[in-house]
């Protein structure tokens, strides 16, 4: 038995000791990841909206002088 | 200019009694529904006689704090609709007083009717007639420090539309020492042991919401209804 | 505000400043997380001897007391942050709360997962009605009520404000739940489990415990600091300052 498959059977428990690392690491990742999807969504709504204000004050200016 | 503070208490109790009494079938309801908890509970685990009187004390507790949960979401409801909650904030008289006399009205339409049923419903389960005496006592105690504790949270969700499951989420950790003192008692006295400590810890810690609970629970509305 | 708090402490909470400085502090936060983070695992996992009685199982504590130490610091930070948001209604107090909140319950969780995990092989159960797990319950559901009732209003300062005050009413809460389960387990004579059952720690197994411990506060500042630079931008997202971060970011 080569030291690193000792080293991933953990003394017989390694049912238990793994999945409760990989919980620790999912959830933590999962924590901040969640942000940083948020912070992209925020930001390209900002983006929406300010492009969508633009062309309306764009259409407003080209429609006054018209009539 | 404003009359005096015993007469507007006495008014607002007076006020929510018979806005209760008018609407007798929404009063019933967290008794039925507590009758039909109980009634299903044998038929879920057998008749034996063991078991039923084993868990008939806990049973009773849990069954009475879910039906006041039921009843608890329409405390400020109706107040909130109509606007008069506001009024009542604005209104010279201390909030917390008047929200006391409001909490004290919805404990005698939800829980009163439910104490007076609770002998029946541990009786339908077999509770030894000693432990009787126990649960009631804790009854006593337990349903106004539910009311007093669940008007905080009431009041917190009073600016949000649907509230009802959030309600019992935010009660959970709140109730959890009431339900473990109450079912304390009511086990002691069932295994013949004294039970007057865990009723006396209830009292004490009824007596201290008393005090603190209107007050948060002014404090509570003035952030929820805060726009 | 009082005289007394330093001008400094005053820019740090208008919300422009706050994101540069959350910014700058971030990037720290994460690297000393992964540093202090990497060597607590080499040491828990590798170097320390596996214990006498548990084994090798024993290594899930390195993350299990990390995170139940962070699910009460995070708690204690967004009860004190809420009492400042109520009282002075500070606009950042209430983001530091609320942004707490899921961070704490991230780490509740894992203490709870972790320590059911660990349950099994040692107590040969999964869960068991003790107080410190039944306490580690109630404070999830805490968590999860306080993120609840901010996401269940409409207007987010008011929601944060109510949220606040719930958090400030679970700090009463806990220590009670705490002493009355304590008080339950002696009544029903239930089972008395003890996982430190060994009170002295040798040194090879508690440093890369402590280890551990400042690699999750780190993780907690780091995660903190991406949160609240996240949510200030929603927050703000009407301001120039937010204005000109969505074209620079769009030009990227």
């Amino acid at each position: 038995m080569s030291a690193l498959s000792h080293f991933f059977a953990m003394g017989g428990y390694a049912g238990y000791v793994w999945p409760a690392y990989a919980v620790f690491f999912a959830v933590l990742i999962a924590d901040s990841v969640a942000p940083r999807l948020r912070r992209r969504r925020i930001l390209r709504d900002l983006r929406g909206r300010l492009a969508r204000q633009t062309a309306r004050e764009r259409r407003s200016t080209s429609s006054t002088p018209a009539p | 200019m404003s009359a005096p503070l015993e007469h507007a208490c006495a008014a607002m109790l007076r006020r929510d009694l018979t806005l209760a009494w008018r609407r007798r079938g929404d009063m019933a309801l967290p008794v039925l529904y507590a009758v039909i908890v109980v009634v299903l509970f044998p038929f879920a685990l057998g008749p034996d006689l063991a078991l039923l009187q084993r868990i008939a004390g806990g049973l009773v507790l849990v069954t009475v704090l879910l039906a006041m949960l039921l009843a608890l979401d329409g405390m400020f409801a109706s107040d909130i609709e109509d606007g008069s909650l506001e009024q009542l904030v604005l209104a010279p008289q201390p909030l917390a007083l008047m929200l006391g006399m409001k909490i004290l009205a919805h404990w005698i339409t939800t829980a009163l009717p439910l104490i007076v049923i609770a002998p029946l419903l541990a009786g339908m389960l077999h509770l030894p007639a000693a432990a009787m005496p126990a649960l009631l006592l804790a009854l006593l105690l337990a349903t106004p420090l539910l009311s007093l504790l669940g008007a905080v949270l009431v009041a917190l969700t009073a600016g949000t539309r649907r509230s009802g499951m959030l309600l019992a989420l935010m009660l959970l950790p709140l109730c959890v020492p009431v339900v473990i003192f109450a079912a304390g008692a009511v086990a002691a006295a069932q295994e013949g042991l004294p039970w007057f400590a865990p009723v006396a810890w209830l009292a004490a810690a009824l007596i201290l919401a008393v005090v603190l609970a209107p007050l948060a629970c002014a404090a509570a509305l003035r952030i929820a209804l805060d726009s | 505000m009082a005289k007394w708090i330093p001008l400094w402490l005053h820019k740090l909470g208008s919300p422009p400043t706050f994101y540069r400085f959350a910014g700058a502090v971030r990037p720290w936060a994460m690297g000393l997380a992964l540093l202090f983070g990497v060597i607590g695992l080499y040491g828990g996992l590798v170097l320390a001897p596996p214990d006498y009685q548990q084994g090798d199982a024993y290594r899930i504590i390195f993350i299990h007391v990390p995170s139940a130490w962070m699910s009460m610091f995070v708690y204690a930070v967004m009860g004190v942050s809420g009492f400042i948001a109520l009282v002075w209604r500070m606009k950042l107090a209430e983001v530091v709360a609320m942004e707490s909140a899921p961070i704490g319950a991230a780490f509740a969780f894992i203490t709870l997962a972790t320590g059911s995990l660990w349950g099994k092989p040692m107590w040969g159960t999964w869960w068991t009605w003790d107080a410190r797990l039944t306490s580690e319950l109630v404070l999830l559901f805490l968590y999860l009520g306080v993120i609840g009732l901010y996401h269940a209003f409409e207007d987010r300062r008011q929601g944060a404000r109510a949220a606040s005050f719930l958090a400030i009413i679970g700090v009463i809460n806990v220590p009670i739940v705490h002493y009355s389960v304590v008080w339950w387990n002696t009544l029903h004579q239930g089972s008395t489990v003890n996982i430190f059952g060994h009170s002295k720690m040798p040194w090879d197994m508690l440093w890369p415990l402590l280890a551990m411990t400042l690699a999750t506060k780190c993780y907690y500042a780091a995660s903190l600091c991406r949160r609240a630079r996240t949510d200030i931008l929603a927050l703000e997202s009407g301001k120039d300052w937010v204005r000109e971060i969505a074209q620079a970011e769009a030009a990227r």
